[in-house]
């Protein structure tokens, strides 16, 4: 509870600053800004070290929302209602092919889908349901923590959910061995900012519960960028021509998580997925 | 950088295989010339990928008696005879001869200690507790009363996915990580505040801060612990708590919940870390014990030296579960063996 209390003061301090933070948010985005960020010890490199998380609700629907009732809300009441979100989407909207459009909202309505088959496994369901890895850039805005790792020759992201991981490659370039859930990241700065290429992910992770997709052509290219000490800016272009008419971007503030001591505790949803994929194994066999 | 094959590799090695070992510290002090190098700031530098993989057992067999090292011609022996792969033709698993493949392509090496247990010096685990030896009991006994079959064709039923082990659920290892079926590289990360080691399999990250922080509050346990960390010279200590006793150690076998294991990682020459580990668990052995593996960087039977992969397990593991339990209850069926 105390950490809790802890984040809604912190939060209530963002706000009261809120008008200076959006400006330097605004002019970052703009690569505008003055802030100087302290640098990685032996690098000229900004420090991005540091438990970061995302303060919204794009995990729900990176699109604008309003508030919604829970799937369940004859079990759980207004616990787990959909919290309602400003969008994360520049522009916002996505821009879908005609077919697009209509396979993301087949994907909504069949987001909690229990996997009864093998078939079904692989083509239905938000795979956050399963506790499948996130994908980028899923990932960076799930409810959870991350944090990164930067040493001196590479960046490296841990997450909180379902422990995934990623490495970004900085001082080479080597070739993705196979298509992955967390995608082949190679990394390069353009000033304070770090530029992150993501490739060869696969096309079963989802953008938010609410089914927008992706195929395997995704390319995202992430952007970090320091504007205070304790904020990154940070945008994703997203590419994929087999779903998409054009590129689009998200973007959103990270923040440095405060309380003392902060660390990345576990979230191994594994344990917690396998009645919803497996419990119809459980059946006596049909013969 | 290193670009050479692995054929490569291997024919290097097997050269100077015997010279190497002629070269093997028979006592940590003969190291002592050999230092680190260091980070920007001071500190030793372990950074890197490693193997925690090796051919030595985690206790010493009992043939072996008070033998504690072996000679360099039987380590050499040794060592040639167990990193010949077999063919496909030649494997002992027939029907499933892609196992030989996978499970055992990564070796390791072995040290010259005849186990990886060096406390007790008899090389093996210490006697269980009352306590720890009934735990062990009932788990043999449950594990027994879903075998069903005859020598040779011995079946384990899975009734639920709750009967399989954490390592088949893709859930996490047991700690220590000792060597497994694959898979056992690592990368050790450091910057001033914290190192971390990011195993491949599970992708594990164990980050651990080094600003002497308490550890979390003592009712939260995981899978991987809870770790604190400090610098003693060119060694790092780790001390680990807050496991889970949903883990077992060795799979089936004993819980770990009131494990606290105490880490000492030491770069001991330029491709090897020494990786020491404390096993205090007074609830389930009678006395602390002590292993030593290597984490060697150069190991010829390692398959990704620059650079660790995505290990999606249960990402793939749905039609293992499917065939495991719906096999299960046909061999109900067939053996007569009602739940």
């Amino acid at each position: 509870m105390k950490i809790w209390l802890r984040n809604l003061i912190g939060l209530a301090m963002i706000s009261a600053g809120s008008a200076a933070l959006l400006l330097a948010i605004e002019s970052a985005a703009a690569q505008s800004s003055d802030y100087h960020h302290p640098r990685l010890i032996g690098t000229d490199n900004p420090d991005l070290n540091g438990v970061w998380q995302a303060l919204n609700t794009a995990n729900w629907d990176i699109r604008p929302h309003a508030a919604a009732p829970s799937a369940l809300p004859d079990l759980l009441g207004a616990i787990g209602a959909v919290p309602p979100g400003l969008g994360v989407v520049e522009g916002n909207e996505i821009p879908y092919q005609p077919w697009a459009s209509d396979k993301q909202r087949e994907n909504f309505e069949g987001r909690l889908t229990r996997p009864l088959d093998r078939e079904t496994n692989e083509t239905t369901g938000d795979p956050e349901a399963k506790c499948y890895m996130p994908g980028v850039p899923r990932a960076t805005y799930l409810p959870h923590p991350f944090q990164i790792v930067h040493t001196q020759s590479q960046v490296f992201v841990a997450y909180e959910f379902a422990s995934a991981a990623r490495i970004i490659h900085m001082d080479s370039q080597p070739p993705s061995p196979a298509p992955s859930w967390m995608g082949w990241s190679i990394g390069h700065w353009e000033g304070d900012t770090l530029v992150v290429e993501v490739t060869d992910q696969t096309e079963l992770t989802w953008f938010d519960r609410a089914g927008n997709f992706h195929s395997d052509a995704l390319r995202v290219t992430e952007r970090y960028t320091p504007i205070t000490p304790n904020h990154l800016h940070y945008e994703a272009l997203i590419e994929d021509p087999n779903v998409f008419t054009r590129p689009w971007t998200i973007s959103m503030p990270l923040y440095r998580r405060m309380e003392p001591n902060a660390q990345l505790l576990e979230f191994k949803c594994i344990e917690f997925a396998e009645m919803f994929m497996y419990e119809h194994l459980l059946e006596s066999s049909s013969d | 950088m290193n670009t050479r094959t692995i054929t490569s590799r291997f024919a290097l090695t097997s050269g100077l295989l015997l010279g190497m070992l002629a070269q093997l510290p028979a006592t940590a002090q003969e190291t002592d010339h050999w230092t680190p190098d260091r980070t920007a700031w001071g500190d030793p530098d372990l950074q890197g990928v490693y193997t925690f993989s090796t051919l030595t057992p985690l206790e010493r067999p009992e043939t072996l008696g008070d033998k504690a090292t072996y000679t360099a011609e039987e380590l050499a022996e040794a060592e040639l005879q167990s990193n010949i792969r077999p063919t496909v033709a030649e494997s002992p698993i027939q029907g499933n001869e892609y196992n030989a493949f996978w499970t055992s392509n990564e070796k390791g090496r072995l040290v010259a200690r005849t186990s990886l247990i060096v406390d007790p010096p008899n090389g093996r685990l210490p006697p269980l507790t009352e306590h720890g030896q009934q735990i062990s009991d009932e788990r043999a006994a449950e594990l027994a009363s879903r075998q069903v079959g005859e020598e040779p064709l011995i079946y384990t039923l899975y009734d639920t996915w709750l009967d399989h082990p954490a390592y088949t659920r893709c859930v996490a290892r047991p700690m220590p990580r000792i060597k497994q079926a694959y898979n056992h590289g690592l990368q050790i990360l450091q910057t001033p505040d914290y190192v971390v080691i990011y195993y491949e399999s599970m992708h594990d990250t164990r980050v651990i801060p080094l600003d002497g922080r308490p550890h979390i509050a003592s009712n939260i346990h995981q899978w991987n612990g809870d770790a604190r960390g400090h610098w003693e010279g060119d060694t790092l200590v780790v001390d680990w708590r807050n496991f889970t006793d949903k883990q077992d150690f060795r799979d089936i076998g004993l819980p770990q919940g009131n494990t606290r294991l105490v880490e000492r990682i030491t770069k001991i020459d330029e491709n090897t870390i020494e990786y020491e580990v404390t096993v205090h668990d007074p609830m389930t052995w009678t006395q602390p014990w002590t292993l030593v593996a290597p984490w060697r960087a150069d190991d010829p039977s390692f398959q990704n030296p620059e650079d660790l992969y995505e290990f999606a397990c249960h990402e793939g593991n749905y039609r293992m579960m499917e065939n495991s339990l719906n096999g299960s209850k046909t061999l109900r069926e067939t053996y007569a063996v009602p739940k």
